[in-house]
């Protein structure tokens, strides 16, 4: 979780970066939601599937990616 | 589940620390999640790279997911 | 250090509209401390408009090379074989990386992926501030190490303007003002009294007023190029 990572701030940098690749994503012409940061703990099992399900649905909602057909 | 997507690839970089342990925890739980779901495991989730997740798209990525 | 930034993608993708084969050479010096034209930003520059252009419609090839200093002749030699392949090269040097290899291998063209900001410092990691202006006179023993010229919106020699506000320059919040940071210099080493020293109007012919700048140091030449 934000704040209480083994890093101390590992997943804050990561996040940042995450917003980043996000807007250079929207330049390059793919859509900017098809990259999501995603904070947990070790405990939170049904958590994280369900950010998984949550993950697909929104990619499904979005469409596959065009570069995979080209 | 096979009709939410299970063509499509998502890939998920986890924390070794904590995203990748609630991954195995999911599993370990019989917790069902898409199978669209690929998981890496990262030594933290701070040594993600801008280059390695468009590198993932440019490869057909549909998805990228960074938990930590 | 040279500080550079990468220009917008749709700017770079506008240079090699024509192009089919697209090589990009990044740099190993400045630009690779500045996080602008370094191997890495080579990669992700060439992954995007290897992306973008596919998503265009028309996919160009983007190869990537970077080399150790794109400003001397000798770095650049291992380029030369690779260029026969590709219809243009964007640089991701700074401006003088750009003209190097122009001039260097004028049979291709090479266009800027970046650029060229000024010459300076990072202050935190992601923070990086001008420092010289390279007016090819420096007066930094006269005012602690703290440069007017570079730091100082209005290039004073002689102390702040009004603009100066509890050590904070008008154009900007987060811009301390240069003379206030001198006076405070100077203060610190028990030298004031060298502040009231008038400075007379700078003589600006070392600078960019005496156009394209040359240094010439016989004792470094070569015979070879004496008898030029």
């Amino acid at each position: 979780m934000e704040g209480d990572c083994h890093y101390l701030e590992g997943n804050l940098n990561a996040r940042r970066r995450v917003e980043y690749v996000s807007k250079l994503l929207e330049e390059i012409g793919l859509e900017g939601q098809r990259v999501r940061m995603i904070n947990m703990s070790s405990a939170m099992g049904a958590q994280f599937a369900q950010a998984a399900t949550d993950m697909t649905a929104t990619i499904k909602e979005i469409g596959p990616n065009p570069l995979r057909e080209m | 589940m096979s009709q939410n997507g299970d063509k499509l690839q998502i890939i998920a970089f986890c924390c070794h620390y904590c995203a990748y342990a609630a991954a195995d925890l999911a599993g370990g739980m019989r917790l069902k999640y898409p199978p669209s779901i690929k998981v890496i495991e990262l030594p933290c989730s701070g040594k993600i790279n801008p280059v390695q997740v468009l590198k993932a798209f440019e490869q057909g990525a549909d998805g990228v997911m960074v938990a930590g | 250090m040279i500080v550079a930034e990468q220009k917008p993608l749709n700017e770079i993708k506008t240079m090699i509209a024509d192009a089919e084969r697209v090589l990009l050479v990044g740099c190993g010096t400045c630009v690779t401390v500045c996080f602008a034209g370094g191997t890495k930003e080579v990669d992700l520059l060439a992954t995007s408009l290897r992306m973008s252009t596919k998503l265009d419609g028309n996919g160009k090839v983007v190869d990537e090379f970077t080399v150790q200093r794109q400003c001397e002749w000798e770095y650049n030699e291992p380029l030369k074989e690779k260029l026969d392949d590709y219809d243009l090269v964007v640089s991701l040097g700074c401006g003088v990386g750009v003209q190097t290899l122009n001039e260097q291998f004028p049979q291709k063209q090479f266009v800027p992926g970046l650029n060229t900001a000024f010459m300076g410092l990072p202050t935190e990691q992601g923070v990086w501030e001008e420092r010289c202006a390279a007016c090819g006179n420096c007066i930094l023993d006269k005012t602690g190490g703290i440069c007017p010229i570079a730091r100082c919106a209005k290039q004073l020699l002689n102390g702040p303007c009004g603009g100066s506000q509890n050590g904070v320059c008008e154009i900007e919040s987060d811009v301390p003002c240069a003379w206030q940071l001198i006076w405070e210099r100077a203060n610190d080493l028990g030298q004031i009294d060298r502040l009231m020293e008038l400075q007379p109007a700078k003589d600006w012919r070392t600078s960019r007023d005496g156009g394209p700048r040359k240094i010439v140091r016989e004792d470094l030449r070569l015979v070879a190029h004496e008898e030029e």
